[in-house]
């Protein structure tokens, strides 16, 4: 049986079912959804497994057995392509969106509107699960456009606080802006060669590249860059993330900047545009930005006092380092350097979920249990919640990039391929880690330091919230425990089926 | 948001019944002519939101009640997916009652044709017209803190 | 030459963009929004078009198309757009929604007011 539709239907069910069973009661409309989620993450899981053991591209045709027009030699049905890439991306989202509606049980309990706020959370993970899975650039913009309008909406949740609201419209203003230049783009992709399959769009460019689909190209860079929160576009991100409830926040900065931003940034400048580009030049502008982010990101994320806040900064900071792998993975395509790049790329990306999930949550904990989240009132926290600090240890040291944590082995693949490719970009590698050890040293300074009178009214807060984030813990432990077997066995050739593009596009068009 | 005068009133208690039908009318043909669920469920959602504005929100109030509708488009949802799954034999989203189906499979051009168009544009009128609804209701209420 | 409607697609596109920078109503900037996506949709529209033969295309409609002998425009990128159209009409209201609740906060509709959010 295949399993790849069922990683749509299943949140599709759940998102039109959720009104139905939010009759029933408060009660079962949270367990219905996390019921849906927990049966997602069942599914991309089996998804990754099956797609890990063949180290096949799998294509599912909606509508018919086969893409192909009938007496057409040319695909003209949306079609669904999982590569091992598609593959992790859909587990990590899966299991943190999981996690995250399991800690919003509690986190939200005192909130109004939850029957639409686990409406939104089950469409946010719907919207992010089409993208990663959508063989179709025009299907892909769908999904973009449902992950993004769930997300804006939740961002607003809590409408009535200004903060809320002001961060909603400015992210609004702006996503709906990136999503229009993405549209653009594709539209004049579809204007110049007629299709809207990526691999046929790849094969019809590799053989005639013209200037429009040059534009085509910045258009939808352009647009994604600012999904993802490169850093002359970073503003919103920084406002967007802390607003929204933490249990978003988590999903935001742990899964919606990649699936939305980085992921598609692969997925477009190797798979749709790999054959006909010039990828080293791309390849360059891409490393560009991500220098810019890598060090903006994590030099501001140092000067704040606000807890979210710096999270959120730090998640800028950690996307440059993804754009980076990214960006060396295309400046040098072909060779090994630029494989292990890639392969460094996709292990942060799945690492920086787990991490930014955890300190997200974990934020939201002492926001929940203390009522404020700037840090200069939360000095001593370990002595009133010691494993929640424990938590937020295990998760700053990952993000670090401490030898036994999950965050060690994606960043030295990422500092080994940049000083291999060029000096200069592994010493900014490291500096931007040196900003980046400053800002997580100052807060569990305070959490460590002498306790505040406010503090020691604090309290651990309940086990629906511990338990998620201890299992986040749990996963960045035994990540870390074996580094490289996962590096070896998962990112390695998921980066190499990410490289290969002949085989992507033969996966669709049929071995030709 | 207050009612409007007799004129505008008497006025949409005639027009609103007859939005509704061509509302009908298109999300019924959508398979056939322009239009369809999305078409037609807007412009059934623009005779309630003609209601709203005429009558006001007081009277709206009387008619709208949140559940039901939030529950219908959950339907409609539930009912386009469904649709979708018949053909999951051999794939999701094939048109098993176009193919091989008992009915909807007649002549193209015909009101029982297309397979499962016709279901899913019924699906898709029923969850536009209560969500454009369900969102200018929403949209009206947010206002009371002026009132 | 490029063909007239492609102008006027990016002259759309353009004003949206001129709009959406320079303006700092709220609701201008939702317009300014609405106008850059009627642009994109112009220029969609317009790749549908085909001449065939000199014969005038007719809009993609199956009851009796039999009887027309016309070539017909392209199906594809009228459902592209409605799609966006769809899209266009949720961010939408989510926008007005949003633009009543910042009314509601700080009692404008400027951009600039909305500045609280620091760092």
């Amino acid at each position: 049986m295949n399993v790849l539709p069922f990683v749509i239907i299943i949140p599709l069910l759940g998102v039109f079912s959720l009104p139905l069973v939010g009759l029933v009661g408060k009660k079962a409309r949270e367990a219905w959804a996390l019921l849906i989620s927990g049966a997602t993450l069942g599914v991309t899981s089996k998804l990754l497994y099956n797609v890990w053991s063949t180290k096949e591209t799998l294509v599912y045709t909606l509508g018919a057995k086969s893409p192909m027009g009938q007496g057409v030699g040319f695909p003209v049905r949306i079609v669904w392509e999982v590569d091992l890439l598609s593959a992790i991306m859909a587990f990590t989202i899966a299991f943190v969106a999981f996690l995250a509606v399991a800690y919003s049980i509690e986190y939200m309990r005192h909130d109004t509107g939850l029957e639409k706020y686990y409406v939104l959370i089950l469409v946010l993970e719907l919207g992010m699960l089409g993208i990663v899975l959508t063989g179709d650039i025009f299907n892909f913009y769908v999904f973009l456009e449902i992950m993004s309008i769930a997300s804006y909406a939740l961002v607003a949740f809590r409408n009535d606080t200004w903060e809320g609201i002001e961060a909603g419209i400015k992210y609004m203003f702006v996503g709906s802006l990136a999503s229009s230049f993405i549209l653009l783009g594709i539209a004049l992709l579809y204007g110049q060669y007629g299709t809207l399959t990526m691999a046929y769009l790849a094969e019809k460019m590799a053989a005639n590249f013209t200037l429009t689909a040059k534009i085509a190209l910045a258009f939808l860079i352009g647009g994604l860059l600012f999904k993802s929160g490169a850093v002359p576009v970073h503003m919103w991100l920084a406002d967007a993330h802390p607003a929204a409830p933490s249990s978003i926040s988590a999903m935001l900065s742990g899964l919606v900047i990649k699936a939305g931003g980085v992921y598609v940034i692969a997925r477009i400048a190797f798979s749709v545009f790999g054959m006909a580009v010039n990828l080293r030049t791309l390849g360059w502008v891409i490393i560009f930005f991500a220098c810019l982010t890598l060090i903006v990101g994590n030099a501001m994320a140092v000067v704040q006092t606000d807890m979210k806040r710096l999270l959120a900064f730090s998640s800028v900071g950690q996307i440059g380092y993804i754009l980076l792998g990214l960006g060396i993975g295309l400046a040098a395509y072909g060779t090994k350097v630029g494989e292990i790049a890639t392969a460094g790329a996709i292990y942060h990306t799945v690492n920086h979920a787990i991490m930014k999930a955890l300190l997200f949550m974990v934020a939201g904990a002492v926001l929940h249990e203390l009522g404020t989240k700037d840090l200069n009132e939360l000095s001593g926290l370990a002595k009133t919640m010691p494993k929640t600090t424990f938590a937020f240890i295990v998760g700053a040291a990952a993000i670090i990039g401490l030898p036994p944590l999950n965050g060690f082995a994606s960043k030295w693949l990422l500092y080994e391929s940049s000083a291999l490719f060029n000096p200069f970009l592994g010493a900014i590698a490291i500096i931007g880690t040196a900003f980046c050890t400053a800002a997580y040293i100052r807060v569990l300074y305070t959490f460590l330091g002498r306790p505040s009178e406010r503090v020691m009214k604090a309290k651990e807060p309940g086990m629906a919230m511990l338990l998620p984030m201890f299992i986040l813990v749990g996963a960045i432990i035994l990540m870390g425990l074996f580094p490289w077997q996962i590096s070896k066995g998962v990112m390695i050739p998921a980066a190499s089926m990410l490289a290969n593009i002949k085989g992507y596009v033969l996966a669709v068009m049929g071995g030709v | 948001m207050s009612d409007m005068g007799l004129i505008v009133k008497t006025t949409a208690r005639a027009t609103i019944p007859l939005i509704g039908i061509f509302g009908s009318y298109i999300v019924a043909h959508g398979h056939l002519t322009p239009g369809g669920g999305f078409q037609g469920g807007a412009t059934i959602a623009g005779a309630g939101i003609l209601f709203l504005l005429a009558f006001g929100l007081n009277e709206m109030r009387k008619h709208y009640n949140h559940h039901v509708y939030s529950s219908l488009e959950g339907l409609g949802g539930l009912a386009f997916l469904g649709v979708s799954m018949l053909g999951f034999s051999v794939a999701f989203f094939y048109n098993k009652l176009w193919h091989s189906g008992p009915f909807f499979n007649g002549k193209p051009g015909t009101l029982l044709s297309a397979g499962y168009l016709p279901i899913m544009n019924l699906a898709v009128g029923l969850k536009v017209f209560t969500g454009l609804v369900s969102a200018m209701a929403a949209i009206a209420l947010y206002r009371r803190w002026r009132e | 030459m490029i063909p007239f409607q492609f102008i006027t697609a990016f002259l759309l596109i353009f004003m949206g963009v001129y709009a959406f920078l320079y303006k700092r109503n709220l609701l201008k900037l939702i317009l300014a929004l609405d106008v850059i996506d009627s642009g994109i949709h112009l220029l969609l529209i317009s790749f549908g078009y085909r001449l065939e033969n000199n014969v005038l295309p007719t809009a993609p409609i199956y009851t009796g198309y039999e009887t027309v002998k016309a070539p017909m425009v392209g199906p594809l990128p009228q459902a592209l757009v409605l799609t966006s159209i769809v899209i266009g009409v949720c961010v939408l209201s989510l926008a007005v929604a949003l633009t009543i609740n910042a009314y509601r906060h700080y009692g404008s509709l400027d951009v600039n007011k909305l500045r609280r959010l620091r760092g």
